[in-house]
């Protein structure tokens, strides 16, 4: 059963064409990697895709349901990480995941665990205002992952965090999509989409330019790196 | 450099400035500020037969101050509001963290483009709609000319002395507060006995020695300011550790008002103005404007051959009116950005901060209210300044939010959307303000007329609250 379903979708920012024809479909229980340089409609098709813009032609879903007319009932099951880490100033990390579990009225029993998940719970009594940039998206990664949604979608999330604590956020989202979760992850870190995800998509100029099987891509004896050089220089 | 600098500064301000409104809304803004230095000039002899003709002149001297005072306090001190309503914002400004070019300098640079920027924009549109203002009226051109040369050295002292203020206030906040008293002082020792500008002295009196003292004065505030930046300050003004967990106990708290916001919004809400300590902002923010218009109706007695004397009431209106400037406050605490990873629309946080401002921050114009109803010795008048500040703040609220969503500041720069919000506020505020001035006139018809215009108001209310769901559903909280 596909999650997401993109058909012609197209977005104009008055002359700049941001996205141009993107069709792509993404199925329940996948990892999903859209890479693409900077500038290249990443942040723009997952803006699409979460309910936060509205697509100037085409047709965008999530869930077999239209993004820009459905919020109410897509955004309560999807998680979100944002590509710029801006957990709540004046909260503190542990506020914040109770903000979400208030929001989203849901358990909020693994509050701990996500604080210590990642090394938070030292940062009791500090707002997220005094973190660095690398604890705060500590912060909002804990988020989406406290929300217990089976659809993510993750914008760099692997940005300023530290290489144990990326490897320990990839082990996690392994596990989450061998229990039946689905990841949409906009990445330029090519080593991390190689390693985690089993479909990709190269986005450059606002249009899909492949759309790759990792298996296959190794059978090949190719890498996503050279691909990328071959697709994007 | 300089001016390549200087000139991708004007360049960066114009860009930020539409991308706040819409091209078409910032550029119509000189268009709006022409016409009214037109109306300016052609209403002048009715101003000056009212007023009088020094002290019509002496008004538009320290608006023009009050002016550059407000335009420089938005630049200097509108760093910090960018970043909280947009997260990381970077300007020119601060290309000296990263490239070798000292903060003096780009500071300095900032001020000139400020200066460059608000003469194009305000001063040379008002000055141009003036001048064609005299061909209707009796007016001297040249002398017309000549006094708006001597308002712009106001408005320079204004802006230089925004720029005096926030060079101390990178030292510390009791730096500037200390600075500014100690300049006041300076400047009321100088001009005491003379016109409240030495330029406008020179220009009633030709005084020479007035119009170089006049001239001198932003010149020395801006060399002041310079030469006191240095590097390497921050003032930090919260806490870094030590923040006891209070959403539970919000959260828990705000239960009772499910029915107009989320609990958790209005939790989070309320932790942010605590801790941001934007009640205190909001509390002297207050005192300007009332400042304004106490010294208003001191300069009208002084002016007018009839006494005119603002009751109760009246402050009631202004007051309420003021709760605009209350709800902007709740908009500039943080960045709403984090709210589009949840289930919550634009709307939702709108509603939260209406709640706020009804439940949180109302002891601020209340206080207000109070002291001056106690220092006019009108407390018999208070109840129905209350319930006056009450609706006008409720209906002005109410229009603002709907109008302006998260982004008050911003929006108002849109001359559209500024031009609508005249017009949906003064009309209602001229018709009050008279009636609160006729209150010892008539006082039984004069209530029902304040009665009638409170109960149209409050379903106007109404009106503006249920459609902040249709206007902001689907908006993005970026």
């Amino acid at each position: 059963m596909s999650v997401i379903e993109c058909k012609k979708l197209s977005k104009n920012y008055d002359e700049v064409e941001a996205l141009r024809n993107i069709d792509l479909e993404v199925k329940e229980g996948e990892f999903f990697g859209l890479l693409g340089p900077n500038g290249a409609g990443k942040t723009t098709l997952l803006k699409i895709l979460t309910c936060q813009l509205k697509s100037s032609n085409g047709k965008a879903e999530v869930f077999s349901l239209d993004t820009f007319t459905n919020f109410e009932t897509i955004k309560p099951k999807i998680a979100i990480v944002p590509e710029q880490e801006s957990p709540p100033s004046f909260l503190t990390p542990r506020e914040v995941l109770e903000l979400v579990v208030n929001i989203r009225q849901i358990n909020g029993k693994d509050i701990d665990y996500w604080l210590n998940f990642f090394e938070l719970d030292k940062m009791e009594g500090r707002v997220c205002r005094n973190l660095s940039r690398g604890q705060k998206q500590k912060v909002m990664l804990a988020s989406a992952f406290i929300s217990n949604t089976k659809l993510m979608f993750l914008d760099e999330p692997f940005i300023n965090l530290d290489p144990l604590v990326q490897s320990k956020v990839r082990e996690w989202l392994k596990e989450y999509v061998e229990k039946g979760g689905t990841v949409f992850i906009n990445t330029h870190l090519l080593e991390n989409a190689e390693r985690l995800c089993d479909r990709a998509a190269i986005i450059h100029q606002g249009k899909i330019q492949s759309l790759i099987t990792l298996k296959d891509l190794r059978k090949q004896n190719l890498t996503l790196e050279r691909l990328f050089h071959e697709i994007v220089v | 450099m300089n001016k390549l600098i200087l000139f991708r500064m004007l360049q960066e301000e114009i860009r930020l400035n539409t991308s706040f409104a819409s091209g078409k809304g910032f550029y119509s803004f000189p268009v709006l500020v022409l016409i009214s230095g037109l109306l300016a000039t052609l209403f002048s002899d009715v101003m000056i037969e009212d007023m009088g003709y020094v002290d019509y002149l002496q008004i538009l001297h320290v608006s023009a101050i009050f002016y550059g005072l407000f335009a420089g306090s938005l630049a200097f001190f509108g760093n910090e509001f960018l970043e909280r309503i947009f997260g990381y914002f970077g300007l020119i400004i601060g290309l000296s963290t990263t490239h070798p070019i000292t903060q003096r300098k780009i500071t300095f640079l900032y001020f000139c483009k400020e200066i460059i920027f608000y003469s194009f924009f305000t001063m040379l549109p008002a000055l141009i709609g003036a001048l064609i203002g005299t061909y209707f009226t009796n007016i001297n051109i040249t002398s017309l000319s000549i006094f708006s040369m001597t308002l712009y050295v106001s408005f320079c002292t204004g802006i230089s002395f925004a720029y005096y203020i926030s060079s101390f206030y990178r030292k510390s906040i009791s730096h500037a507060i200390i600075y500014s008293t100690v300049f006041i002082t300076i400047y009321a020792i100088l001009f005491r006995g003379e016109e409240i500008t030495g330029t406008l002295d020179w220009y009633l009196n030709k005084e020479m020695k007035q119009l170089a003292l006049g001239t001198i004065v932003p010149i020395f505030l801006s060399l002041i300011a310079t030469l006191n930046i240095t590097e390497h300050n921050n003032v930090s003004s919260i806490s870094i550790i030590g923040y006891k967990n209070r959403f539970k106990e919000y959260s828990e708290k705000y239960t009772w008002a499910e029915k107009f916001g989320i609990p958790g919004i209005l939790a989070k809400e309320r932790i942010d103005l605590e801790r941001s300590k934007t009640g205190t902002k909001m509390f002297f923010s207050f005192l300007f404007p009332l400042g304004f218009l106490t010294f208003m109706n001191w300069f009208l007695d002084k002016g007018l051959p009839i006494q005119i004397d603002f009751n109760t009431i009246f402050y009631g209106v202004m007051i309420g009116f003021f709760g605009t400037m209350l709800y902007s406050w709740l908009n500039s605490i943080d960045t709403p950005h984090f709210y589009s990873t949840l289930p919550v629309q634009v709307s939702d946080v709108i509603r939260a901060r209406l709640l706020l401002f009804g439940t949180i921050t109302w002891w601020i114009p209340l206080i207000f209210m109070a002291l001056i109803s106690y220092m006019s010795n009108e407390l018999d008048l208070l109840p129905i300044g209350i319930i006056v500040m009450i609706t006008v703040g409720i209906y002005i609220v109410n229009y603002t939010a709907m109008s302006t969503g998260l982004k008050t500041n911003s929006a108002l720069f849109d001359a559209f959307v500024f031009i609508k919000f005249f017009f949906i506020s003064v009309p209602p505020m001229i018709a009050m303000t008279i009636l609160s001035l006729a209150i010892n006139h008539r006082p039984s018809t004069i209530l029902v007329a304040l009665s009638l215009i409170c109960g149209i108001l409050s379903l106007l209310s109404l009106f503006f609250y249920r459609k902040i769901d249709t206007k902001w559903t689907n908006e993005s909280f970026d």
